[in-house]
């Protein structure tokens, strides 16, 4: 008998502990002196006796448990000089690394690399053990540590190739930690890949176990065969005809030897081919193929753009989804007593689309309930607001709404609405002496950030006559300050929604600041932030996560599921009807919907890495010498000459495992011995 | 725990002075037996035995020898022959106490311990022999002789001393040092063996009787406290052997009526093996006035002289 970690016998010393409490309670007890017990011993009391009998009984029982479990802890083995022999010097833990990724699909490399598995698993021994691991941008064991060499290679006998890129550093880790766990004394990893090179980025921290032999399979070989990959597409929006119209540029790519010639390259929408154009790439060479521009009528066409066969039909098709352009709803409420007065704010906010600003002039007392809930932001341009307007526009920023309030000397806001970022006072006349200035700028905040960068946008350059002074709200945040350190912007969060307040006016009369280049993108930048307006992403890659609730899926409804490109139905909500996300995994579309039938849908675009289908490889060497740590082994184990260490003599035994189970049996004896001692 | 309380009142005047309770707060042993002799003897003003002493005995024929101051010249006028005079007194015999100081004497349930019951019992005994002419003497042992004061006429003194020292610290055996002291007492005389004789009886017999083959009288006073003797406890505790140290939990409901018959059964064996040795053997309880040891061992002397 051996221990592993014999140290731990120090913890002998707490078999004092009850002892000491046995001793303790004893001395605790009510004591009687007494002259002699002479007589007292003579008396035949059986349960005096069998008390003590069972006390010394259960102190036996404590101290049995915690050595047992002491011992358990120092991890003891029966040293069989032996077992080298009994378990076989080539006794081995296999762990057949698969590479599923796409690319494994150019060409007969799949079949190959299945084929190198069998074979792997073939030249298992019978004390051998293996495991299968199938890897893309991710790792699954598909069968671990098992010597059945049927169910191994059953394991991945009807797989496919995944849609997934290549990382090999996750297979390597899980390689490593079902080999930690082995006692078998030989440790061996079979990579079986194309050994792409976007796949191996360093080391990764994947360091395999010590003694581990990688043993590396390629099955990738020269890229003749020709093989276009679809890698993006660009879309550009027009309007024609009061139509939304799109053009689609695909671009193509071919990273073979060979070239692409007399394939075709089709636009399809909703499934049908709506265009086809002629595609040649050189080798190594890529193309930008136009479409023409069709309209798009309705939200989430479905379109993809796709190449002829060839020898890697993954990468052939590109999924997109494209909508009308959504536009920014403002109101801009305007009193309409100065000529001139919306000028600047109307023409900043009528260009640009990306988003495109749909503009309503409105005068306080015209504002529409309907007004307010078709609008994204309502734009206050120096106005006298009443309590009934501030009340409304308070519920509409409580619901999401944006609203902008510039301040010019006729602004006013009821007390009654407690809206506003900051409380507004008298005006500063700057008109004498110099002008004011806009200093200090939160260039950190999506309104400013655009400026950021040096020589984007200088608004020092812009003067200001005069502009109210205002305090702000504790809960609020200033973005911009004038120079004499008042605020210029000031911005407030209330329920969903959130509110600038702009401290001076938005045309020539107060200032000159609708004459400078940062005017439109300032405007511009304000409403996209208040209508919290994103582009939604036409397409997304497989292996990320999308989020319906940060996306603003409107399948807002319970019971919201999603429906895979393979058909599968996948609930996004678990038992607390707590969202969940979804983890693009298939190349295609993916469809969320509420369960009833007029519920909206969000379509999401799902398509390959384009960069697994660059097929260059890397050394395998190089990836064998990070995970072995520098010793890249020639595939001939000298394990044979090694004896059985004890580390895995004890692994193989586990002797502690049953040590460990009597030891807590006996404390669970224990603990029901003294209660039923304590009631006796 | 609670004792059976209460002190039988001895029916004896006076012996409200010998409450052992009170008599042990009082300390000064020659105060005290003072206190208790005198008290004693005040109430047994008929006592055939005090100045038995200096009495007359009786005549015998003059022996070329004798002290010629002893002859009744007034019985020589009668009878013109030569009597000598023998008196009582004449027959001043050895008195010691043979005081058992084990550390199971150091008990006492009640205000007294077993030690101080027998302190008192025997400056009182020495007291009162003393006041005889007696000699008068101590040896005092636990499982070896721990004290000696020879008997002697002078040694009152002594005695008292020697017993306001004593102290109860070793466990107890009878047979070593009442063997030593057997081979010591050559000189007849009247031996008190004091001692709670926890000891099998054959054993106790074995050790004390020696103690008569040069003929000593013997009387033996078996002290015990009204625990032991009633074990009168109540709560279910450990109890201490004060000798060994052992422990051992005890039920004292359950073991009271016991263990009352086997100290019984020891007392009687005790008293029977006594018997047949001609010793004179008395249970005391030390929660019991101290008249009852006074008379028992006046009543023995009594009896010891008349058979003589």
């Amino acid at each position: 008998m051996a221990f592993l970690a014999p140290l731990f016998f120090l913890g002998l010393a707490a078999l004092a502990v009850p002892v000491l409490i046995h001793l303790t309670q004893r001395e605790k007890k009510m004591v009687q002196q007494f002259p002699s017990l002479m007589f007292v011993r003579r008396i035949p009391y059986q349960t005096v006796r069998r008390r003590k009998i069972r006390d010394l009984a259960l102190l036996m029982v404590r101290l049995a448990a915690l050595l047992l479990i002491i011992a358990a802890f120092a991890r003891p083995f029966l040293w069989r000089p032996d077992a080298a022999i009994t378990i076989g010097p080539g006794a081995r833990e296999v762990v057949v690394l698969l590479d599923q990724s796409y690319s494994m699909a150019y060409g007969d490399r799949w079949d190959r690399a299945k084929a190198a598995a069998r074979d792997a698993i073939n030249k298992l021994g019978a004390a051998d053990k293996g495991s299968v691991v199938l890897f893309s941008s991710g790792a699954d064991i598909a069968l671990r540590s098992t010597a059945e060499r049927d169910r191994l290679i059953a394991s991945f006998s009807t797989v496919t190739t995944s849609p997934g890129a290549t990382r090999y550093g996750p297979a390597l880790k899980v390689a490593g930690s079902i080999l930690a766990e082995s006692p078998l004394p030989r440790r061996e990893v079979i990579l079986i890949s194309d050994f792409q090179r976007n796949g191996w980025r360093g080391e990764e921290g994947s360091r395999l176990p010590t003694g581990t032999t990688v043993t590396p399979v390629m099955v990738g070989g020269p890229a003749d065969k020709p093989d276009a990959a679809v890698t993006s597409v660009s879309l550009a929006r027009s309007t024609f005809s009061d139509q939304e119209r799109m053009t689609v540029t695909a671009a193509v790519a071919n990273r073979t030897d060979t070239p692409v010639t007399a394939d075709t390259l089709s636009l399809e929408i909703g499934g049908r081919g709506v265009q086809t154009q002629p595609l040649t790439i050189a080798p190594n060479g890529s193309a930008s193929i136009v479409f023409a521009p069709f309209t798009v009528p309705s939200r989430n066409m479905r379109l993809s753009v796709r190449a002829g066969n060839d020898a890697l039909p993954t990468d052939n098709a590109f999924y997109f989804v494209v909508s009308p352009a959504t536009p920014v709803r403002i109101i801009v409420v305007d009193s309409g007593t100065k000529a001139g007065a919306g000028l600047y704010l109307t023409r900043a906010l009528s260009i640009g689309d990306a988003p495109r600003f749909e503009t309503v002039l409105r005068q306080p007392a015209n504002v529409s309930d309907d007004d307010l809930r078709r609008a994204s932001v309502v734009l206050l341009n120096d106005v006298d607001v009443t309590t009934g307007l501030g009340r409304r526009l308070g519920r509409f920023v409580q619901d999401g709404g944006g609203l902008f309030v510039a301040a010019g000397p006729r602004a006013t806001w009821p007390q009654e609405a407690d809206v506003l970022p900051a409380t507004l006072s008298q005006p500063i006349d700057r008109s004498r002496g110099e002008s004011g200035r806009v200093g200090a700028l939160e260039y950190t905040h999506p309104v400013f950030e655009v400026f950021r960068a040096p020589r984007s946008g200088d608004f020092s350059s812009a003067r200001f006559y005069a502009y109210r002074s205002v305090t702000a709200a504790p809960m609020s945040q200033v973005l911009a300050r004038f120079d004499a350190g008042t605020p210029a912007l000031v911005e407030r969060k209330l329920g969903s929604g959130r509110v600038l307040l702009w401290a001076s006016t938005l045309d020539l009369s107060w200032s000159d600041l609708p004459l400078k280049p940062v005017f439109l993108p300032f405007i511009q930048r304000s409403m996209i932030h208040l209508a919290n307006y994103s582009e939604p992403a036409p397409w997304r890659t497989v292996g990320q996560v999308f989020d319906p609730a940060a996306a603003g899926a409107k399948s807002q409804a319970s019971g919201r599921l999603a429906l895979t490109p393979s058909g599968k139905r996948m609930p996004l909500e678990d038992e607390g009807s707590q969202s969940q996300v979804l983890e693009l995994a298939e190349q295609g579309f993916y469809e969320i919907r509420g369960q009833k039938a007029n519920s909206d849908v969000t379509v999401v675009a799902s398509n390959v890495d384009p960069a697994e289908s660059d097929l260059t490889a890397l050394d395998p060497r190089e990836i064998v010498a990070a995970a072995t740590g520098g010793t890249v082994a020639n595939g001939q184990s000298a394990a044979s000459d090694v004896p059985l260490t004890p580390d895995a003599q004890e692994r193989s035994q586990r002797l502690w495992w049953y040590l460990l189970c009597a030891g807590i049996v006996l404390l669970g004896t224990d603990t029901l011995f003294s209660n039923w001692l304590s009631k006796t | 725990m609670s004792l059976a309380a209460g002190h039988s009142q001895s029916a004896i005047p006076g012996a409200r002075f010998m409450d052992p309770t009170v008599l042990a707060r009082i300390g000064n042993l020659d105060l005290v037996a003072r206190a208790v002799v005198d008290g004693f003897i005040n109430g047994m003003h008929k006592a055939p035995y005090f100045g038995a002493s200096v009495d007359f005995a009786e005549h015998r024929g003059y022996v070329p020898g004798d002290d010629i101051r002893r002859v009744d010249w007034k019985l020589w006028a009668r009878t013109d022959r030569y009597y000598v005079k023998e008196y009582e007194a004449e027959s001043n015999s050895n008195f010691s106490v043979l005081l058992d100081v084990s550390k199971s004497m150091n008990y006492g349930s009640g205000g007294i311990t077993k030690l101080d019951y027998a302190r008192i019992l025997t400056a009182c005994l020495t007291n009162l022999v003393h006041h005889q002419r007696d000699r008068v003497g101590l040896v005092t042992f636990d499982n070896d002789v721990v004290s000696f004061v020879p008997s002697s006429a002078k040694h009152m003194d002594v005695v008292l001393h020697t017993l306001e020292n004593v102290t109860a610290g070793r466990p107890g055996s009878l047979k070593l040092p009442l063997q030593k002291l057997a081979e010591h007492f050559g000189r007849r005389g009247v031996l008190v063996v004091i001692s709670d004789f926890y000891e099998e009886p054959d054993a106790v017999i074995d050790a004390i009787a020696p103690l008569r083959f040069r003929g000593n009288d013997l009387i033996v006073f078996h002290v015990l406290d009204k625990a032991e003797l009633e074990f009168g406890f109540s709560d279910a505790s450990a109890f201490e052997d004060l000798e060994t140290g052992e422990q051992m939990p005890v039920v004292p409901d359950a073991f009271r009526k016991e263990y009352q018959s086997l100290v019984r059964a020891h007392t009687d064996a005790l008293q029977q093996r006594f018997l047949a040795n001609r010793v004179d053997y008395t249970v005391l309880d030390t929660s019991k006035p101290l008249d009852h040891a006074l008379y028992r061992y006046l009543s023995s002397r009594l009896r010891m002289m008349k058979v003589r």
